[in-house]
């Protein structure tokens, strides 16, 4: 009798002890994967009396590197290269290309490739490659948007000749993420051991651990300096963990972590398009459904006002001191800073104006509970994030305390990016999108785009006006007649997709990228970040040195 | 003296653990969401006056935080447990009062349950029932019968071979007749200390599951959020919102394992006469 209860007992106690060990040890293989693979880095380390080799940690593992499929996109495909590029002012230089010209109706492009460049596996990169590239690209659909390219053709081995559609000012910028694939090594598994003509090959990838990238000795633009680049994946402390070890060179690291001081590293803050705000359904719930089921329109964020009210009780100065602890600036669009971005969107905060705006359209606090409602609605919605983005988070929750202030109740809940899925037609979003390129604000508020799977447009905007002037913007012959249509789409003085016009997004903070790098390392100088959990750091690799 | 110590000493425990109990209940509920809500302007204060346990990286404060959660994991526990523990027992009789085969089944399952370790077990089934606290409850309540029913089947098997049973059953009292009155007040001490020592049991895992991320939601105040949530800072020098919450349901843990083991003593006829 004693002995079973004896034994009853330990039992329990060991059961506790081993629910607890396991929670310990499950956290810790979820964490500690970072000392496996950086032991890798570590070697290098010592190897590094040349210097010549980098280890990098970024947050997320690309899922391909074909660049057809979507590798590069916003960026620049290291692996390969392509016709044109960005400087660090966006403007744009030749790369794969001599030479371009543009035919008088806008439509046909003709590019003539350099002679010396090749691909790693010894071929000459050809015309053939090009058109074959740009075909594959269109076909897949993926993130590459070329519904307005006719056809891609060599003409010879060194031209190409591109027709369009439509005239499509912002081609250059697509042009620019694409990295010509080699059409005579390209396969099923391209994505996964990729051959091009870039500054780097791939060495090595184990899936969910690093990427290894050699130098490409024959690049045609000289051997970059870094001869080995090691890519490790790993979340944002155990990264900054792997940089207090001193087991990485280089960490991307956020805004809330990137306080702490490390020895023997400095923190760059490198300025991003990178930015976070809501979408807010534009469309009153009427019972509809989108094509998967999901439910589309919201009563309250329906109302112009209420998004108004939102955006102007937030003070963003305020959450990039506090909750980016200085790691970011203001939002007040998609591209804030960038040469095709309208001056005139920036708005003041302005809590009594936010108040006036829905006092006048009928909203009060009756029964004192601090929300505001009109005919028995309340101003209260839920806003999701995704679950585990800690900035995301604490960027929502600063926001929904701010509206709070103004009588708007907003229930910030972490859930699966499945679920914002079929959430986000109906419901806020802390949302994150920002590039470097226009083509941004085309995908953003296009009626066409508007409800689809894509998380350009969930909220259901769409304007006959804006529609016009992004037609137009498309249409443009030259970069600076574009950027001033792609600036009247964002403000016209009475239109536009800005807060103080129709308002589906109240754009909160842009993102600086912090990113903790080894004394003596240089990174570069790098161009405005994209939206990307790291990757956007890697693209200019070719330009990093040891002192 | 000795046996009177216990039992007042006992007396006292259950008294202090009731009033815990309704005093984490009760502070739980009472606080209002707006208090947890916190605010920006706050976040990452090292413990003080004002807030004792500090606050987490948005602004919350950890003291009435852990409590509300405490509030949640005990709910949690109790509900997981008692449901637990009553399936240990119709399992339990079940196995031992009913036919061979039955019995093989039983043990069959008690086998295939404790085969699988518990987290594994309790995330899949959390998992497929749809998370939250819903999957949470079910999940544990399904994984932590089986010792407790073994245990049980081992006494029920002993009892009836004791004479008294086999007088009642020469007698002409009926199975069921013999369970009321026989088994079932022999089994209720086994009952209550099962069912106690499994509530520690219980809110570890809720914690441990929570803690993975298979759990609650990240917006409910529970302790393994809390947990999960302050590993990420842990490198940036935020020691508070590990430590403090961590600490508190290790010795909430503790006296409610306390708890259990001086009623097994005192209710254990083995031991109840030292």
């Amino acid at each position: 009798m004693r002995l079973k209860h004896g034994s009853f007992k330990t039992k329990k106690l060991q059961g506790i002890l081993l629910a607890a060990l396991l929670a310990v040890s499950a956290s810790a293989c979820q964490k500690n994967t970072a000392p496996d693979h950086t032991s890798v880095g570590q070697e290098d380390g010592k190897a590094s009396e040349t210097r010549d080799s980098v280890v990098i940690a970024i947050g997320s593992e690309p899922e391909t590197l074909d660049p057809t499929q979507g590798w590069g996109h916003g960026n620049s495909p290291i692996v390969q290269s392509t016709l044109v590029r960005y400087r660090a002012d966006l403007t744009f230089e030749n790369d794969l290309a001599d030479s371009y010209q543009l035919s008088e109706d806008g439509l046909t492009w003709r590019f003539t490739l350099r002679e010396d460049a090749f691909f790693t596996d010894g071929e000459p990169v050809k015309a053939g490659d090009v058109a074959f590239t740009l075909e594959t690209a269109k076909a897949a659909q993926g993130s590459v948007d070329l519904t307005y390219m006719e056809k891609a053709e060599a003409v010879d081995d060194r031209t190409v000749e591109i027709t369009l559609s439509q005239p499509t000012s912002i081609f250059l910028n697509t042009l620019a993420s694409i990295g010509i694939v080699p059409e005579h090594a390209y396969g099923e598994d391209y994505g996964r051991s990729p051959v091009g003509s870039g500054p780097y090959k791939l060495t090595e990838w184990k899936p969910q651990e690093q990427l290894i990238f050699t130098a490409n000795e024959d690049y045609y633009d000289g051997a970059p300096s870094i001869k080995q680049v090691t890519v490790v994946f790993m979340s944002e402390d155990a990264a900054l963990a792997a940089v207090q070890a001193g087991k990485v060179d280089v960490a991307y690291s956020s805004a809330t972590l990137g306080t702490t001081q490390v020895k023997g590293y400095y923190v760059e803050a490198i300025p991003s398009a990178d930015n976070r705000g809501f979408t807010l359904p534009v469309l009153p719930n009427q019972g509809k459904t989108t094509q998967s089921g999901a439910p589309i329109g919201n009563d309250v964020t329906c109302n112009l006002e209420i998004r108004q009210a939102i955006a102007y009780a937030i003070d963003r100065q305020l959450v990039a001191e506090t909750v980016l602890n200085g790691f970011g600036c203001p939002a007040y669009s998609e591209n804030d800073g960038m040469p095709w971005n309208n001056p005139e969107v920036k708005i003041e905060t302005d809590v009594d104006y936010a108040k006036k705006l829905l006092k006048d359209a009928g909203w009060a606090d009756t029964d004192g509970d601090g929300i505001v409602e009109r005919d028995g609605q309340k101003a209260e919605f839920s806003c999701v994030y995704p679950a585990g983005d800690s900035v995301r988070q604490a960027v929502a929750m600063a926001a929904a305390e701010q509206a709070l202030a103004v009588g708007i109740k907003i229930q910030v809940e972490g859930v699966s990016w499945d679920e914002i899925m079929e959430r986000m037609f109906s419901e806020a979003v802390m949302m994150g999108w920002g590039s470097s390129i226009p083509n941004e604000t085309y995908y953003l508020y296009r009626s066409e785009g508007a409800l689809l799977d894509d998380f350009y447009n969930p909220e259901g905007y769409g304007s006959d006006v804006t529609d016009r002037y992004l037609k137009e913007a498309m249409e443009a012959p030259s970069a600076e007649e574009a950027n001033r249509c792609w600036q009247k789409v964002q403000w016209d003085g009475t239109n536009g997709t800005a807060m103080k016009g129709a308002c589906p997004w109240v754009w909160i903070v842009n993102l600086d990228h912090v990113t903790y790098v080894r004394d003596g390392l240089s990174i570069g100088e790098q161009p405005i970040h994209g939206h990307g959990h790291g990757l956007p750091l890697i693209q200019n690799l070719k330009d990093w040195t040891w002192e | 003296m000795r046996l009177g110590n216990r039992r007042k000493k006992l007396i006292l425990l259950t008294v202090v653990m009731a009033l815990i109990f309704i005093a984490i209940y009760a502070f739980g509920i009472l606080i209002p969401e707006e208090e947890i809500a916190g605010s920006f302007l706050e976040a990452r204060r090292p413990p003080s006056p004002s807030h004792p346990f500090g606050t987490d990286a948005l602004g919350r404060d950890l003291l009435l935080r852990t409590f509300k959660g405490l509030s949640v994991s005990l709910t949690v526990g109790f509900a997981a447990s008692a449901v637990s523990a009553v399936i240990a027992i119709l399992v339990g009789i079940g196995a031992a009062a009913g036919a061979r085969w039955v019995d093989g089944v039983m043990n069959w399952v008690i086998d295939l349950v404790m085969g699988v370790p518990h987290t594994i077990l309790i995330i899949l089934i959390s998992f497929s029932a749809g998370r939250g606290l819903k999957g949470l409850l079910i999940g544990i309540a399904a994984t932590h019968w089986c010792s407790l029913a073994r245990l049980i089947r081992g006494e029920v098997l002993q009892l009836q071979s004791q004479p008294y049973i086999a007088v009642s059953r020469k007698l002409g009292k009926s199975s069921g007749w013999i369970l009321v009155h026989h088994l079932l007040p022999h089994l209720l001490p086994q009952f209550f200390v099962g069912l106690i020592l499994m509530l520690p049991h219980a809110i570890l895992h809720e914690a441990s599951i929570s803690f993975l991320g298979f759990g609650l939601p990240p917006e409910q105040p529970a302790i393994g959020i809390i947990l999960s949530e302050s590993m990420g800072y842990l490198s940036a020098g935020l020691w508070w919102p590990a430590l403090l919450p961590g600490l508190t349901l290790v010795l909430l843990v503790l006296l409610v394992d306390n708890l259990g083991e001086q009623l097994q003593k005192l209710l254990d006829p083995s031991s109840a006469q030292e």
